[in-house]
């Protein structure tokens, strides 16, 4: 249980999180949105904002290993959490998460301004045992992240593929695989 | 021949080179990037879209935390109107400047833009600013709600032979009008400017899909010599043609920062882009077709109307496609535009002709029908060998193959044509099909290159990559004609100091930048020629056109030596090639177009009165793909973007006071994954178009999106027997039409 | 974005004595309603109160075999809990129909019984809204209505309850258990969310204090077959245009007990009584499903644009009716 606290409107609030794996101790004010905290307070471009509203999905981050819209949530309410961003996906030597690899190999994108968040759902999703893995299971769990470039035939691809890769199999041989590749 | 008839990095499918970037969270988009002392613009706006503001109170929100400035219209910079010239290139998307007057017309023109320390002040401000506004009363809410017929635009007209009198005498004939409702663009970065005054230079990073033209518009606007001005947008979160030009907010935003003397950035809020940052316009569309019974068409006349805004005039062409669509004597087409109140509409994917071709290929389904014909018989019985409207042949058309091979992986010879007739359990079958066409244009084009001591090889333009993967083909490009790995070409984009590159936008890109491209690397490779065949050279006494270019270096018969071998034996950096290209007399001896075929599944459930598109097979007529990979990704998101148009998006302004009710992300609908047909199957034809240009390319991105709405339209039709002349098709008409 | 005061409670006492305090406050849990809506400026609270640390998070059967939830759950975990996917796989299909992802991974159950409605009139500020700012009118009356409310709208508001799981939950029954600062209460679900009537701003049974604390669902039927039809413009994360949620108990070819609610065409969570009662005892086919139907709608007051919803309520009726007898004949639960 955390401690009873209370702060006035304009106070800074002093937020204590581990973010990306790395203890962060971060000024907020009680309205912060963690987008924001993210994007401009501790410039960390890579999680999105499309919408503001969590209409889109572009900003989802992982809160204690739950992916969540991250304009959604008030920064102090993350006191104490583990926030993993897009940033904090790769390897720390610089290989690729295999969700990302496979998003690379599989071209699952175009722009790229959806992709973090669309990553950040897949990880989050092959995580969740909870969810079948059928094709229809992943495009309904995945349809809170919107591809406006519709990039969406190569993104369930490339999540098929990771779940293989992840699995230790051999990657992929979804419906999709042999038509992609070809 | 040219080396480009047997290419081994063109035409292959390649990762995106900046694709680590974006998969990591690096890649820097405007909204993101930070300066020192940077603040934060956030725009206020206008609540009524026709009418007067009569009063600003900015006293509350000025003394705000964190608050620096407001502009408004009493309080703004001395700025100019740009030209506006798609000539001189420094057309904009709204000719009006924000904050010149009190005139209100539009809902979210902005009234004013708060600029604070922080992006929480900024908004909080903004909402605190106090806006009086005295309405007007006859706003014009969309051209689909009136029946004003708008300015006809005699420029825009076209005609051969006589179609009316062929019409009269057609045994048979079909008159219909087609709707499509404004559309958003929904790219899904919203517009965003960091402007940043140097002295008198201004430096400003835009989320733009031109940065030449902004920043010749800049120039105009803020009355600096153009050599002053520098647009930068590395990164974009697509624009699909609502980044093409400049809008207020960035002139805002820099007026701003000029004003207080700090960088600001602005990112729109989602409804703000929505209401302010262009759209598609509504358009209304009379087909009129005249036919023999065998089916050859004798007749066609396209008339339409598209929505402007009452501060520009924005043209949406429907009917650029009409006249060369299908060989028939008797053909005309018009364009009307009815001023509404919106922000000023925009090109949006296959702009105008995506529309066009939407009526046309619904009204030939329907003469298919009255002929008792199959629209894709009918379709190859009027083909047209040649261009019918400028009389050229066509440099490379395909069009038949595409027909023929999606129809055959589609199945459409299983079709029972009967209304109806195929069923699935609960759900009704329907098939429909369409031609895509869009056309292929290429502008001039400069761009450098360098031969590096590293090895590598640097390659730069003043285009961008809004998605589409201009940074991978340019690397492509110069690694196919130099033979460096493409992991080891760097491509600079992005930039408007660079060489003047292409506006990303009508397909253009490819076709335009790479052969500039490839000049700046034969120019490169000159240079490095030159050095290496002096007496003191590496290859001295060679004839320079004896040395092959291979595998990275430069080989004589005798020898191969790297490109970084050679530099370092000369203590040379790197050379540098410039190269610029242009459409030249071609123009004059064949028509360019590209094509393809659109055969789609929609599977009507009339118990539940849902529809959905189940499958989409295509063929795509492009020339050649320089990267298959991110080509057919193209293809692919058309077609998702063409089932939104189809099924799902509609602007919806309030009948009343024209206000926009749905501008958000939520109440406008664009396809989500779920909404993905189960299957898609896109096949890239390959006919290197080499008359167009050395690489055989036409450009991919706007075709994939023509033809979608009408194959669902038609499909709807067969599957219901109901024929929708609106799009999108949504339930609410569906239930009221059969329910 | 107006600023407020942040309080994060550590018991369920400290939180309704916090917003007690309050003249405009707000629980916050999972944000999703309440941060959109803040940011629209259509909700001004003062004072936000984090309970998302209280412990409010169990599910579990209390004595008499009624399954107890606690206001934290998220939307995720209860649609995912073994008890609810097997003795009220209604409301678990319910809330999977809903949102995204992640707002269901964030929202909670409390939070949905809160939910408000998407009526675009609510959330602009500049237009008129009874809901939002009392006596200021209803735009949407003569506006776009397309969503808008067939069933129990007034003169003064046709908004739409938007939530799914609201819908399953009117078909079940359940009990509201509200703290204040007096002590506890239960509320009937049924009579929690309130018809819009004179008074579309008070949309539940709930003062500014009181806090849900827990849910207590109504034994479930069995054995039972569940459906939830939803009918929306796209495939998902879509909000209904008509849904139904059924649950029918066999007996032989015949129903033995039925339930029936809908959303997305009535302005709270619309339990069908009058349909229930054709069904019971009734053959379990097509026609006693499409009487239903018919009765279920009697009542409907279309406008301009939602006509068509009126029709299609009948045919997500009649489809749940049928989905769910397949479902009871293949013998679920």
């Amino acid at each position: 249980m955390k401690d009873y606290s209370e702060h006035s409107p304009d106070a800074t609030v002093p937020v204590h999180l581990t973010l990306n794996g790395e203890p962060v101790s971060v000024d907020v004010t009680p309205n912060a949105i963690l987008l924001d905290v993210l994007r401009e307070q501790l410039q960390l471009g890579g999680t999105k904002k499309g919408c503001d509203h969590g209409q889109c999905g572009a900003c989802t981050v992982h809160v204690d290993g739950i992916a969540m819209n991250s304009c959604l949530r008030l920064a102090v309410m993350c006191e104490g959490q583990e926030v993993t961003t897009i940033e904090g996906l790769a390897e720390a030597d610089g290989r690729l998460h295999p969700v990302q690899q496979a998003f690379l190999e599989r071209d699952a994108y175009q722009c790229g301004y959806c992709t973090p968040g669309q990553i950040m759902s897949a990880t989050a999703m092959l995580d969740d045992e909870r969810i079948a893995s059928d094709d229809a299971a992943v495009r309904e769990a995945m349809s809170g992240n919107i591809c406006r470039c519709g990039a969406y035939r190569n993104i369930l691809a490339a999540i098929q593929d990771a779940r293989q890769q992840m699995q230790g199999a051999d990657p992929a041989r979804s419906d999709l695989a042999s038509e992609v590749r070809s | 021949m040219n080396e480009m008839t047997d290419p081994t990095v063109i035409g292959q499918r390649t990762p995106r080179v900046d694709g680590e970037y974006k998969l990591t969270g690096r890649a820097g988009y405007t909204g993101e990037l930070h300066v020192e002392d940077m603040l934060y613009g956030y725009p206020v706006p206008a609540t009524i879209a026709h009418g007067v503001l009569t009063s600003l109170d900015v006293d509350a929100a000025r003394g705000m935390p964190g608050v620096v400035d407001i502009l408004h219209h009493r309080r703004v910079p001395k700025l100019y109107r740009s030209p506006n010239s798609m000539g001189h290139g420094d057309q904009v998307s709204e000719i009006r400047l924000p904050f010149e007057d009190e005139r209100i017309h539009y809902h979210g023109q902005y009234v004013a833009l708060v600029v604070a320390e922080t992006f929480d002040q900024a908004r909080a401000a903004a909402h605190a600013v106090v806006a009086r506004y005295r309405q007007e009363d006859d706003a014009r809410p969309s051209l689909l709600l009136t029946d004003a017929e708008g300015d006809l635009l005699e420029e825009e007209g076209d005609s051969r032979g006589d179609p009316d009198a062929a019409f009269e005498r057609a045994a048979v004939t079909l008159d219909e009008t087609y709707c499509i409702e404004a559309e958003s663009h929904l790219q899904m970065e919203m517009h965003a400017t960091l402007a940043e005054w140097r002295g008198k230079r201004l430096i400003v990073h835009e989320s733009t899909q031109g940065v030449v033209y902004q920043r010749n518009a800049l120039a105009r606007t803020f009355d600096l010599p153009q050599e002053d001005v520098e647009v930068i947008s590395h990164y974009i979160g697509s624009g699909f043609g609502n980044k093409l030009f400049m809008w207020p907010h960035a002139i805002a935003t820099a007026a701003a920062a000029q004003l207080v003397g700090r960088p600001v950035k602005t990112v729109l809020p989602r409804q703000q882009d929505m209401l302010t940052a262009g759209n598609r316009p509504a358009s209304r569309q009379r087909i009129r077709l005249g036919a023999e019974r065998d089916g050859t068409l004798t007749s066609i006349r396209h008339d339409s109307t598209t929505e402007t805004s009452t501060v520009d005039r924005y043209v949406d062409s429907c009917g650029g496609a009409t006249p060369s669509a299908y060989a028939c004597d008797n053909v005309a087409i018009s364009q009307r535009i009815l001023p509404v109140n919106h922000g000023t509409p925009c090109p949006m994917r296959a702009p105008g002709e995506v529309s066009g071709v939407y009526a046309l290929e619904a009204a030939i389904d329907e003469l298919a029908i009255a002929l008792a014909m199959d629209p894709v018989e009918l379709r190859l019985h009027n083909y047209a060998q040649h261009d019918p409207q400028s009389g050229l042949p066509w440099s490379s058309k395909q069009l038949d193959k595409c027909l023929r091979s999606a129809a055959d992986r589609f199945g459409w010879s299983q079709r029972d044509p009967g209304i109806g007739a195929m069923r699935d359990g609960d759900e009704i079958i329907g098939y429909g099909m369409a031609s895509a066409t869009w056309s292929a244009g290429r502008q001039p084009c400069e761009a450098r290159v360098e031969l590096r001591a590293d090895g590598s090889v640097f390659a730069a333009c003043g285009t961008q990559d809004i998605g589409t993967g201009t940074y991978t083909i340019v690397a492509q490009t110069a690694a196919e004609l130099t033979g460096v790995p493409v992991e080891r070409v760097d491509v600079k984009l992005g930039e408007s100091s660079l060489p003047a590159g292409p506006l990303s936008g009508g397909s253009m890109t490819t076709a335009t930048t790479l052969p500039a491209v490839a000049a700046a690397v034969r120019d490169a490779v000159d240079a490095l020629k030159e050095i290496v065949t002096k007496p003191e050279g590496a290859f001295a006494g060679v004839d320079p056109d004896a040395l092959q270019v291979r595998d990275g270096g430069l080989a004589s018969e005798d020898k191969h030596i790297s490109f970084a071998e050679l530099l370092a034996m000369h203590d040379v950096a790197s050379v540098n090639g410039k190269g610029q290209a242009a459409p030249g007399g071609e123009q004059e001896e064949y028509s360019f177009r590209s094509f393809g075929a659109h055969f789609v599944e929609v599977r009507w459930d009339p118990g539940i009165s849902r529809l959905r598109v189940s499958r989409v097979v295509s063929s795509i007529d492009v020339g050649r793909a320089i990267n298959p990979l991110a080509a057919r990704n193209q293809v692919e998101g058309a077609i998702v973007m063409g089932i939104g148009m189809g099924i799902l998006e509609k602007l919806e302004y309030d009948p009343r006071d024209a206000r926009l009710m749905n501008s958000n992300a939520s109440d406008y609908r664009v396809a989500v994954h779920a909404d993905m047909p189960e299957v898609v199957d896109v096949e890239l034809l390959d006919y290197p178009d080499f008359r167009f240009n050395e690489f055989g390319a036409r450009g991919i991105g706007e075709i994939g999106l023509t033809g979608v709405g009408p194959a669902i339209a038609n499909a709807v039709h067969h599957a219901t027997g109901k024929r929708f002349r609106t799009l999108p098709i949504t339930v609410d008409k569906l239930v009221e039409a059969l329910g | 974005m107006r600023t407020f005061a942040y309080a994060r409670a550590d018991s369920v006492e400290r939180a309704v004595d916090a917003q007690h305090a309050q003249q405009a406050g707000a629980f916050v849990a999972g944000g999703t309603l309440l941060l959109d809506l803040v940011k629209l400026d259509v909700m001004r609270p003062q004072q936000v109160t984090d309970i998302s640390a209280l412990p409010m998070k169990e599910v579990a059967f209390v004595d008499d075999d009624r399954l107890r939830i606690g206001a934290l759950v998220t939307n995720t975990d209860l649609a995912h809990h073994p008890d609810v996917r097997q003795h009220y796989p209604l409301l678990s299909q319910a809330i999977l129909n809903g949102a995204s992802t992640q707002i269901r991974n964030m929202a909670s159950t409390g939070g949905n019984l809160m939910q408000r409605t998407r009526c675009p009139y609510f959330r602009d500020v500049a237009a008129a809204c009874n809901k939002r700012e009392p006596g200021s009118g209803c735009d949407a009356m003569q506006g776009i209505n397309r969503m808008h409310a067939v069933l129990g709208g007034s003169e003064h508001c046709i908004a739409v309850h938007p939530s799914d799981m609201c819908v399953a939950l009117a078909a079940i029954g359940a009990t509201v258990t509200l703290q204040g600062p007096d002590g506890t209460r239960d509320v009937d679900f049924g009579n929690f969310h309130r018809l819009p009537g004179e008074t579309p701003h008070q949309e539940q049974d709930i003062t500014d204090d009181e806090l849900i604390v827990a849910l207590t669902l109504a034994p479930p039927l069995a054995p039972q077959g569940a459906a939830y039809v939803k009918l929306r413009d796209r495939a998902s994360y879509e909000f209904a245009l008509a849904a139904a949620g059924a649950m029918i108990s066999l007996d032989g070819d015949m129903i033995g007990e039925a339930r029936l609610a809908l959303g997305g065409v009535a302005t709270k969570p619309w339990r069908c009584a009058e349909a229930e009662e054709i069904l019971r005892g009734q053959p379990a086919e097509t026609a006693t499903f499409e009487r239903a139907a018919e009765a279920a709608l009697a009542d409907a007051q279309p406008l301009e644009h939602n006509a068509f919803k009126v029709p299609l309520a009948r045919q997500a009726i009649v489809r749940a009716l049928r989905d769910a007898t397949r479902d009871a004949k293949e013998g679920h639960a």
